[in-house]
């Protein structure tokens, strides 16, 4: 696993790490998987592409490594994929990267990665049908300045475009910005564009740290954030402005999600994700996230968790000899797996992604709900 | 004094010498290093804009736009290199490097698919901006920013280093120049005393007996005078040597 451990986007590193050594953990108690312990051996990246190609040099050719796992985001991700295809002759296979970018779920690249979650054209497209909907057209993109804000600028772009319509306004901010920055240049740019909605594609420290000075400068139009951004980590920036500011930062918020609610706690799987948390309470990797406090459940922790259930069903199918060669075959003959996202999780040898499901939640009560009803932002 | 004074226009000489040749130099070194550095990164940007538009062509068929975006944020780290787009053939965004946002003076300037192109943009800089096309221009174009301040920040290194270089000769050649003008200035500081003490014996004079033997001991010009001024001096003391 190569991911961000350390700088401006630790959170979503470690939490999808902590998701995952849950559930193996619990599996390894158990016996492992055909009396293999599973084990994750992490490496940060800080969210750097440069580093990530490093980093997966290391694993593959160094550590020789089974497989590549929860690899975070999509700069890094698009940066690895040609490694993969240059060493294609060792067959190693990318496991659900967190990232909703196209690259890995399209040719020439697409073979060579499994992804569970939905891609961002999912979801910003889901985002701009439910606004457009409700009357709110003019739609602003906020963006990362790097292939995954692209992926989602083209995602906003494309929602628009069969709707007939084009985006407002768009402004950009650099990788690893800081919630402590201030986006007033951001903020000044779309407030020109006049949007009645603006989607923010980006991480949470910079995508706060917009939403803070969207607040302060009057702008008050839903903002909504895709998956990657780490709701409870933008929360919680959110909630500490909030109370030294006096203001409340946390209305008008929109985050998709590809995971069902760790709040859902009818479904099977999310008690057994919060049970297994709180029995394991898995650890940040070691020698990282000292000065950083593990959230009890988050959506991102919850994604790591359901990677890692589906990981050890692949890891189960392949047998008491695994062979590297055979996973994507192993992966092709899933079909209606009830990993409890929704809808059974399927894939062919044409479909490299497992779930279709996009999951919208709002802001009550300081905590991140489901949207029932999306009237209260029409226009 | 008339050694210091003789030493202050030896100095003064020197002063005006490194000075035309720092000037001088200096200015040479900017038109050359301008020249030669706006050429080479024109050529390095044309260079990565055709690049990029040849390598880009497969992606953008395949509307891979975060793949693109990836592509030009590896060349965007290139020295010099402030800041690529990439557009349709209809003028539509594809990819871009500008945070936050695309300058008003790009989005409604001109975007000539072919050429160079100068700007100045607010809060940016001043740049060379050089486009390529993309599949002769129908699949769109490529355009590369070459920051301009960062020529004139090596100019300026070029400068500095020139300066501290010319500096240092120049110090050397003040701590030389006082060693050889001293060298020169001595004897005739001597010769000075000698034809004084000639004048007026009984004057109170620094030069010994010795010193004034070697000063008539010298085979150089410094020695002739001396002895010439002897022989007058004697010529003006004996009365049948008068006319």
């Amino acid at each position: 696993m190569s991911a961000a451990f350390s700088g401006a986007s630790r959170g979503l590193g470690i939490e999808l790490y902590r998701g995952s050594m849950a559930y193996f953990t619990e599996v390894n108690r158990q016996g492992g998987v055909h009396g293999r312990p599973i084990r994750i051996l992490g490496y940060d990246d800080g969210y750097q592409p440069n580093a990530a190609v490093q980093n997966t040099l290391k694993l593959m050719l160094e550590d020789d490594v089974f497989l590549l796992f929860n690899y975070v985001g999509t700069p890094t991700v698009t940066r690895v994929l040609p490694l993969l295809k240059k060493y294609e002759r060792l067959h190693f296979t990318l496991f659900f990267p967190f990232t909703g970018a196209q690259p890995h779920r399209e040719l020439p690249y697409g073979p060579l990665a499994v992804n569970l979650r939905a891609s961002y054209r999912q979801e910003t497209r889901g985002l701009v049908d439910h606004f457009v909907d409700i009357g709110r057209a003019r739609v602003a993109v906020f963006y990362q300045a790097d292939a995954y804000g692209r992926s989602g600028w083209v995602g906003v772009r494309e929602a628009l475009s069969a709707r007939g319509l084009r985006m407002a306004g768009e402004a950009t901010y650099s990788r690893g910005t800081k919630f402590t920055e201030s986006l007033d240049r951001q903020v000044a740019i779309l407030q020109e564009a006049k949007p009645d909605v603006i989607i923010s594609i980006g991480a949470y420290e910079a995508c706060a740290a917009f939403i803070r000075d969207a607040r302060k400068a009057g702008l008050d139009v839903p903002i909504a954030n895709v998956s990657f951004v780490g709701s409870e980590s933008l929360l919680a920036l959110l909630q500490s402005a909030s109370a030294a500011d006096r203001r409340d930062y946390t209305t008008n918020l929109v985050n998709s999600q590809v995971v069902p609610s760790y709040e859902h706690t009818a479904a099977p799987v999310v008690r057994e994700y919060r049970a297994l948390m709180e029995r394991h309470a898995p650890t940040p990797p070691a020698g990282f996230g000292t000065d950083y406090t593990p959230l009890p459940y988050s959506f991102v922790s919850l994604e790591g968790f359901l990677n890692a259930k589906l990981l050890v069903e692949v890891l189960t199918r392949l047998g008491p000899e695994p062979d590297r060669a055979r996973l994507r075959t192993v992966v092709a003959s899933l079909t209606n797996i009830e990993l409890g996202m929704g809808a059974p999780v399927g894939f062919s040898a044409d479909n490299n992604q497992g779930s279709d499901a996009i999951f919208y939640t709002t802001v009550r009560d300081g905590r991140f709900v489901p949207v029932t009803d999306w009237s209260e932002w029409r226009r | 004094m008339r050694i210091a004074r003789l030493f202050q226009k030896t100095m003064f000489g020197i002063f005006l010498l490194f000075g035309i040749i720092a000037l001088s130099t200096s200015a040479l070194c900017v038109y050359t290093v301008d020249r030669q550095l706006s050429t080479e990164y024109v050529a390095n940007s044309r260079t990565i804009a055709q690049t990029i538009a040849n390598s880009s062509l497969d992606i953008i068929l395949n509307r891979d736009l975060s793949t693109l975006q990836s592509l030009i944020d590896q060349f965007r780290e290139l020295q010099g290199i402030r800041y690529i787009y990439i557009v349709d053939e209809h003028g539509d965004w594809l990819a871009h490097t500008f945070v936050p946002g695309i300058p008003k003076e790009i989005l409604e300037g001109d975007r000539s698919p072919d050429g160079t192109v100068e700007r100045r943009l607010p809060g940016f800089g001043e740049f060379v901006e050089v486009a390529s096309p993309i599949l002769d221009g129908i699949a769109g174009s490529v355009h590369v920013g070459m920051d301009k301040g960062l020529i004139a920040l090596k100019i300026q290194t070029a400068i500095g280093q020139q300066i501290y270089l010319i500096s240092i000769i120049f110090i050397v050649s003040i701590v030389g120049a006082y060693f050889l003008v001293n060298l020169a200035a001595h004897p005739i500081t001597q010769l000075g005393g000698y034809t004084r003490m000639l004048a007026a014996p009984d004057a109170p004079t620094t030069l010994t007996a010795d010193d004034a033997r070697r000063l008539l001991e010298r085979d150089d010009e410094v020695g002739q005078l001396a002895r010439i001024a002897r022989h007058l001096a004697h010529r003006a003391e004996t009365p049948d040597s008068r006319p």
